[in-house]
């Protein structure tokens, strides 16, 4: 079987093979890493597609080749010593990073040496996201089978029942498996892409809401009766939140490789929970220069389209930054996790009445505030904390000294 | 409850029917009198009368031409085709009239006739009597397709197939009328159109037809203690209308299917399941679907090769042993 050079991208035309992992002759099983290349855009080590002996080596290492182009030969398990002229040509399935979510599919593609895989072989590697080589078949030729999965599967959740179980107790009688909607199956793998790929840094500070809170008590009703819906601070601090990103930018941003691309216009996401089921974060486009009024009417049609599950792809595109709410529950802090690809977010807590100390020509004094907690994960790679804090403070700044009385007018 | 033997099940469902709608009539060849050659339909008439209960010429033209008028003109009749090889004789009211009567007339002919006649083989009458025809009648737009394997479902789908207002072939197996099991007395209405699941595994679902659901259920338990493989078994019951929410759904819990089918093999009904499973749960299949037919022969009538041709309890057994892995 010839190897060839992987595709390691939609728009990637050639590779460098940076290193051979095995010499000619050695033995190789599937899975193994074979070799490794390098692109404009990524470093990927390709495993073996089949079990066999590497018999010929025809791309040394540090040489540019384009994708397709033979770069060795293996000898298949089964397949007939030197190859015969009309051999198949298998692509090297690629490990790329680019490639991972679609991942699990290649669970399903043909090897030309393993027995060939069912349909709900192949449908269950990939929701459990198992290789074939993960598991071990008992049919014919070694052929997985569905109850083989399912063997798999009850073993490994009794392995991890065994950690959790007392006095050596069954482990499924003491637990209720929930399986994992698509959504949040989605919520789940985002967040542990987003972790993988972002070092996050926290920075939080707290923020005196008197000014917004007069506002609201002086309007909230009017608003309430004519718009139908409650005045909550949120989009006061979202409409602060927009006007410091207009003079911080870079946290208004995604990576792309080595570079920062930073977006002239404000996508504002809005985290939505969604029950169990997970969550989603409508956007609001072209946030910026946006009313508190304005602002207002978005979230409020975004989150309750998203709960009645009405939204479009276009509202969950687009997104630049996100504001992430646990207000109404009256948390104090929040780390949130970077709504990928973008560089940070924030998050905005409870607001209590504090005493706080309140300085003047007059002298210090204590009076009671509503104070709450703004806190920022960003991107460590895209900024800084310094380049973080200034934007914090300046939000902290608008929220606390901005003239709101007009803010609906 | 009674036990009542399959035959005599066919009887309780006609007289069942006839004592509670005065409409319903039931014609044949030495039905009456004779109690029809299986004695299928002993005592109706002395029931009944010679008004309600005919012998006929021997003419299935006849028959199925005077039960189609009366089915037009306000009776609810059952007519008996003593052999379903015979259906091919009068095959043109089958499926030219009697199936397209409401269709042609926009409704304005309603042709509520149950067809009832004996099907298939295992009893050594030869190739022009022995056929397993429930394919052709699958084939046709308009009727009901109906085949139970069990003396309750004899006496409930017949039931079901005289109280239908459109018409319903209603295929008795002629190797099953000896068969004995419980009956419920007094007024038994199934449905049609529902497949009833006998038992339930973990490896394979086998759907079977009339004859070939007893010797699917022996396979199965020779499977699960000779072989270790549990099987579930589906009497599919009704061709038409196809139950095929319960055929899917079992089919994906165990992701195989075998069909056993009486008929040779050329599109037999399992080759309609097996296209519908293919299409619709084609990501719950474990293998290959299998299809263990009648092989695309006449029947024999020399009793080992009759034997040899018709799915036997140990060929389901062997087929599906080899074909698990």
């Amino acid at each position: 079987m010839d190897i060839v050079m992987p595709q390691l991208g939609e728009t990637v035309a050639e590779g460098t093979l940076t290193v051979w992992h095995k010499k000619p002759g050695e033995r190789i099983e599937s899975g193994d890493v074979l070799f490794e290349v390098e692109t404009d855009k990524v470093d990927t080590e390709v495993p073996a597609p089949a079990p066999g002996v590497l018999s010929e080596i025809l791309v040394e290492e540090g040489e540019t080749v384009v994708v397709g182009t033979k770069i060795g030969i293996l000898q298949a398990d089964g397949e007939d010593a030197p190859a015969p002229a009309a051999e198949a040509v298998v692509e090297t399935p690629a490990r790329a990073p680019e490639k991972a979510e679609n991942s699990p599919a290649m669970a399903g593609k043909a090897d030309a040496a393993a027995p060939p895989l069912s349909p709900v072989v192949r449908k269950l590697l990939a929701e459990h996201g198992l290789k074939p080589s993960d598991v071990t078949g008992s049919g014919l030729g070694g052929r997985i089978k569905k109850q083989d999965i399912e063997a798999h599967i009850a073993a490994h959740i009794a392995v991890m029942g065994d950690a959790y179980s007392v006095d050596g107790e069954p482990p499924a009688a003491d637990r209720v498996i929930v399986p994992f909607t698509k959504i949040r199956k989605r919520t789940a793998d985002h967040m542990v892409a987003s972790k993988a790929t972002s070092p996050h840094v926290l920075q939080a500070v707290e923020v005196d809401f008197h000014r917004i809170a007069a506002v609201r008590a002086a309007k909230g009703a009017d608003w309430k009766a004519r718009e139908g819906f409650s005045l909550t601070f949120l989009p006061f601090i979202a409409h602060a939140a927009c006007r410091a990103i207009q003079e911080f930018p870079h946290v208004n941003a995604s990576v792309d490789g080595d570079a920062l691309v930073v977006w002239r216009d404000i996508g504002l996401g809005i985290a939505v929970d969604l029950g169990p089921d997970g969550l989603v974060a409508p956007v609001i486009r072209r946030a910026a220069g946006r009313s508190v009024a304005d602002l207002a009417r978005a979230i409020n049609d975004l989150s309750s389209r998203a709960r009645n599950n009405a939204l479009t792809a276009d509202d969950v595109s687009g997104g630049t930054y996100t504001l992430s709410n646990s207000g109404s529950f009256g948390t104090l802090i929040t780390a949130p996790i970077i709504n990928q690809p973008q560089v940070a977010i924030l998050s905005t807590d409870g607001i209590f009445k504090k005493p706080v100390v309140v300085e003047s020509d007059a002298g210090d004094s204590i009076v009671i505030r509503p104070i709450g907690v703004l806190a920022q994960s960003f991107d460590h790679r895209a900024i800084d904390g310094a380049y973080s804090a200034r934007f914090l403070k300046r939000v902290k700044q608008l929220i606390e000294t901005d003239d709101w009385s007009g803010a609906l007018a | 409850m009674a036990e009542l033997t399959y035959r005599d099940a066919v009887a309780a469902g006609i007289a069942q029917e006839m004592r509670r709608d005065d409409r319903v009539v039931f014609l044949g060849e030495d039905v009456a009198a004779a109690g029809g050659v299986f004695k299928a339909t002993v005592g109706l008439l002395d029931e009944f009368g010679p008004v309600r209960v005919r012998d006929t010429p021997i003419s299935e033209q006849a028959i199925l031409g005077a039960a189609m008028g009366a089915a037009m003109t306000g009776l609810r009749p059952i007519a008996e085709i003593m052999f379903s090889d015979f259906l091919a004789v009068c095959w043109d009211l089958v499926a030219n009239e009697i199936a397209k009567s409401r269709y042609m007339t926009n409704g304005q002919l309603e042709c509520p006739l149950v067809i009832r006649t004996a099907n298939g083989g295992g009893s050594r009458f030869g190739a022009q009597h022995s056929q397993s025809v429930e394919n052709w009648a699958m084939a046709v737009p308009g009727i009901k397709v109906v085949a139970p394997s069990t003396a309750a479902d004899v006496k409930g789908l017949l039931a079901a197939a005289v109280r239908d207002p459109d018409p319903v072939l209603f295929f008795e197996h002629k190797s099953l009328y000896a068969t004995k099991g419980e009956v419920p007395d007094d007024d038994h209405v199934d449905e049609l159109g529902k497949a009833k699941v006998l038992r339930r595994g973990d490896d394979v679902t086998i759907v079977a037809l009339a004859a070939m659901v007893p010797r699917s259920v022996a396979a199965a338990e020779i499977l699960a203690s000779e072989h270790g493989i549990s099987a579930t078994v589906i009497d599919v019951r009704s061709l038409v209308p196809l139950d095929t929410r319960t055929i899917l759904t079992e089919v994906v819990k165990t992701g195989r299917l075998v069909t056993v089918e009486e008929n040779p093999r050329l599109c037999g009904w399992g080759a309609e399941i097996a296209s519908i499973v293919a299409d619709e749960c084609f990501y719950d299949l474990d293998g290959p679907v299998v299809r263990i037919t009648t092989p695309h022969i006449p029947l024999p009538s020399a009793d080992h090769l009759e034997d040899l041709a018709m799915p036997s309890v140990t060929r389901i057994v062997e087929t599906v042993r080899t074909r698990m892995d």
